[in-house]
């Protein structure tokens, strides 16, 4: 079979087994105990879970596989290419500022029309082929940059890494504000099962003592390079915390995966690490689950809707669209999990329409898609440090995250104009490109010695806030509007409160402050809010709790509605802190297989 | 650093595998060792020789050989922006080309010479007025202090990518903004730029990250910090 013309790389080999191994596996290819719908971070880990204790196991997953070693262009050069890095003319990725102005489906806008592709923002050369189409995956309502990746992996093939806790602050934040709800349960119960994840998975990062980000277990950190100490000196006057970034990466190894090397200090962890240090789902847990034996991998399968068994009550399976054919196949099983992310499978349960469950799977209550709640970003501050400023550069971009500034507000005391708190991620290196340039005025001599003159120097934050959890908030099947293959799309209708607005402000002047209090120089302050949904971390959709009226899965993340319908992903979650989702995921999703496996257990 | 003329072997292992080769064509590895080798004459798609010649001087100002380095013209950027002219929409192409024979006839005015024909003194006498607005002065005394928000909305269509524009622009400088913008690009791309120019040092093996001295308890030789006693 040819290699797809529209892919950059040559696939051919990766393509034919996808196509292979969809056209080998049928419904009658089973029995299986489980179905578990996508392979990223919850997919991954739901499978790994079930294959690894003996339970057989059908991942169905709407994209192709990947080639691990020759998609994750990790050490490529720019000018490896005469385009250096930059789209091929035929696609276009969604700027930050079109958000805000363009009508949806962004797909359909005129000015898109010539290209072949549109993918949202994190579209980039390295990703191009996993960032789904826009014009094949609409959306409507308000803006919100949905981000979506729909290969083996889905966005663990390239994501930022950060990996943090939740912590007590978060589980209780109802108790301490008095907005909404608690969680139905605090760290204390998630705690061991981040303990294992970080053992399994490897983490690096130091131990710090801090509530607002507990400790894990720790692999070789990164330190913290000259300019960094230089700012963490100032905050520290300021009373704030500067610690080296926690990174879902192996730095000294992990035992028993074949498919994972310790990190080797390169630097280019988004474009995927192809030595398997960064932990990506299909390195870290779909080849070792498939190793077992005990699981069944279906790429190019669109879950349309899970399902009722008639007979029963519960769920008998998942229907699903081929995504070449478009052959509709009816897959069974005991029990079915949900890890499509979050979004897409509110979407998939949206769609689970019968005359039992007329408004879809989980939804009696009408909650299924309110609740939607992420991070809000954008306010930043950028300078240059003194002490590095005309220095040679050194090697400090070569660690797979830089620091970190814990939440800060509203932990002992109470901010007069928000409630909750945010984080800061960022800090300096003589990156590749020497992104600074770009707002150094001049040309000629002057110029070129100005950047260099500033590389070694560059300094910047930005931020990560709690968007609170508000039920108006919320994501819905579109009357109208199909995705290519047939399934309703999502009309989101989400907007930031007064409270995130305020809490922005704040985020802007404190990162004023904390670069004046480190003598920046050329201090610039970004206050402006990035669109909606920019953080990637999407939450809440299927909101957890023990009251049935009030929630859509109880606290094993099981429809209260349909109980053999698990939700693997972050779609339970009640509240994301200002914490980067993908660690908790992991936990969490870990703690609800244990419960599966006890549910298959006494019920078999 | 000598620069290497790019066979198809080279190419393999400047690329790191041979998997990733098949999406260039013989032709684009062609220009591919074109643009890498500095003599090879141009295969140009947009612009006409007379054109190159006058992009080629005016990236050249924009980032001149100095005594660390070659310049804009050596690392082959006027090459870039005549792909990056071939790959964009003809209206976007159209603004450029009339922005380079609107600035070279602007030195027809002046000085009664095309862009080639500038002296140093002239180019930078020109280019100081289309740059002017850069280092206009909001407050304080630092050009570079226009707070991002009081900028307007970031135009998307432009030759490279997402250009902020500052205030009140007159085309000319619209120009230049554009111009400035892909020769930052395509200079600090190519390999004499980033290796030659701004000697950096990442994208290597290292077993661990090094950090601030201080970090391991000695007097750090990159920032002078002394270790804590
Ligand atoms: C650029 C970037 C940076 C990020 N940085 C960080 C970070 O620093 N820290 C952090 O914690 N998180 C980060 N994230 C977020 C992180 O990637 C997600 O939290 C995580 O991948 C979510 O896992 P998931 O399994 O829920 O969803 P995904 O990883 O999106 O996986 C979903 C899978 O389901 C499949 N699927 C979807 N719909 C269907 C369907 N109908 N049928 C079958 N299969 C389907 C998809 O193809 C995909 O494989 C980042 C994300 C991106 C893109
Ligand atoms: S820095 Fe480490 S994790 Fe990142 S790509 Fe290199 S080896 Fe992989």
């Amino acid at each position: 079979m040819p290699a797809d013309p529209t892919l950059d790389l040559d696939l051919a080999a990766v393509l034919d087994e996808s196509r292979r191994l969809a056209a080998s596996i049928t419904p009658a290819s089973g029995p299986w105990d489980a179905i578990v719908v996508g392979s990223g971070a919850a997919g991954g880990m739901a499978a790994y879970q079930l294959a690894m204790a003996g339970v057989k196991v059908l991942v169905l997953e709407a994209g192709r596989m990947v080639d691990h070693r020759k998609e994750y262009r990790t050490m490529e050069w720019p000018y490896a290419s005469p385009r250096r890095h930059r789209l091929p003319p035929d696609q276009r990725a969604i700027a930050a500022a079109e958000y805000n102005f363009l009508d949806r489906p962004y797909g359909n806008d005129p000015a898109f029309a010539k290209h072949k592709k549109l993918a949202s923002y994190a579209g980039n050369t390295f990703t191009r082929n996993w960032v789904v189409d826009e014009k094949q995956h609409p959306t409507t309502g308000t803006p919100y940059s949905w981000v979506r990746a729909r290969v083996l992996g889905g966005k663990t093939n390239f994501w930022g890494r950060v990996a943090i806790r939740y912590g007590p602050l978060q589980f209780q934040a109802a108790s301490r504000d008095g907005f909404d709800v608690d969680w139905p349960f605090g760290y204390e119960e998630l705690k061991p099962y981040y303990d294992k994840v970080d053992v399994l998975l490897g983490v690096s990062g130091t131990k710090e003592g801090l509530d607002q980000v507990p400790d894990g277990i720790y692999q070789r950190a990164h330190k913290l390079n000259c300019v960094e100490v230089h700012f963490r000196d100032a905050v520290t006057k300021l009373g704030r915390r500067y610690i080296p970034g926690r990174a879902g990466v192996t730095t000294d190894g992990v035992l028993g995966n074949k498919y994972r090397a310790r990190c080797l200090g390169r630097g280019r962890c988004s474009r995927g690490c192809d030595i398997g240090a960064t932990f990506h789902s299909p390195t870290a847990l779909i080849f070792p689950a498939r190793d077992s034996g005990n699981l069944t991998l279906r790429p190019y399968s669109v879950a349309a809707e899970v399902f009722l068994d008639p007979a029963t009550g519960r769920a008998g399976g998942v229907r699903v669209i081929d995504a070449n054919t478009h052959e509709v196949m009816d897959f069974k099983a005991k029990v079915v999990v949900l890890g499509a992310g979050c979004l897409d499978s509110t979407r998939i349960l949206l769609n689970s329409k019968s005359a039992r469950h007329p408004d879809g799977m989980g939804n009696s209550t009408g909650l299924l898609g309110c609740y939607l709640s992420e991070h809000h970003m954008g306010p930043r501050g950028s300078g240059f440090i003194p002490t590095r400023i005309g220095t040679e550069p050194t090697l400090d971009d070569g660690r797979p995250t830089g620091p970190y500034i814990p939440r800060f507000r509203n932990v002992t005391d109470k901010h007069p104009d928000f409630i909750r708190g945010y984080h800061f991620q960022g800090g300096s290196a003589s990156y590749e490109f020497p992104g600074h340039a770009q707002d150094l005025p001049g040309f000629g001599k002057a110029f070129k010695s100005s950047v260099r003159k500033y590389y070694p120097a560059q300094f910047a934050i930005g931020g990560f806030g709690e968007v609170l959890p508000r039920k108006e908030n919320r994501v819905a099947l579109d009357a109208e509007v199909k995705d290519a293959w047939g399934i309703p799309v999502l009309r989101f209708t989400y907007r930031f409160s007064d409270n995130e607005i305020r809490m922005a402000r704040d985020m802007a002047d404190t990162a004023d402050e904390m670069l004046r209090a480190a003598g920046a120089e050329n201090i610039k302050i970004d206050p402006t809010m990035l669109p909606p949904g920019w953080s990637i971390h999407e939450i809440g959709t299927a909101r957890m709790g023990d009251d049935p009226k009030a929630s859509v899965t109880d606290r094993f993340c099981r429809l209260h509605d349909v109980p053999n319908v698990y939700m693997a992903d972050a779609a339970p979650f009640v509240s994301g802190g200002t914490q980067n989702t993908t660690w908790s995921i992991l936990a969490m999703c870990w703690r609800t297989m244990d419960h599966l496996k006890e549910d298959l257990r006494t019920q078999a | 650093m000598k620069m290497p003329v790019v066979t198809r072997r080279t190419a393999l292992k400047a690329i790191g595998t041979a998997a990733l080769l098949p999406w260039l064509s013989d032709d684009a590895l062609a220009e591919f060792a074109d643009i890498q080798a500095r003599k090879a004459p141009p295969k140009l798609k947009v612009l006409t020789q007379a054109q190159y010649q006058a992009v080629d001087a005016l990236v050249e100002a924009i980032i001149p050989r100095d005594e660390r380095s070659p310049g804009a013209s050596e690392a082959r950027v006027a090459d870039y922006i005549d792909l990056l002219l071939g790959e964009a929409d003809e209206p976007m192409r159209s603004r450029w080309l009339a922005g380079l024979a609107a600035l070279d006839a602007e030195a027809v005015t002046r000085y009664g010479a095309p862009l080639v024909k500038l002296s140093e003194e002239q180019m930078t006498a020109l280019l100081t007025d289309v740059s002017r607005y850069e280092t206009v002065k909001p407050r304080g005394d630092a050009g570079l202090e226009t707070p991002r928000n009081e900028q307007p909305k970031p135009r998307v269509d432009t030759l490279w990518g997402e250009v902020r524009q500052p205030l009140g622009r007159q085309p000319l400088e619209t120009f230049f903004a554009d111009t400035k913008q892909a020769t930052i690009h395509g200079y600090y791309t190519s390999e004499i730029g980033i290796h030659q120019d701004l000697r950096y040092k990442g994208n290597t093996l290292l077993a661990e990250f090094v950090g601030c001295g201080t970090e391991d308890g000695t007097d750090c030789p990159h920032c002078g910090r002394k270790a804590k006693a």
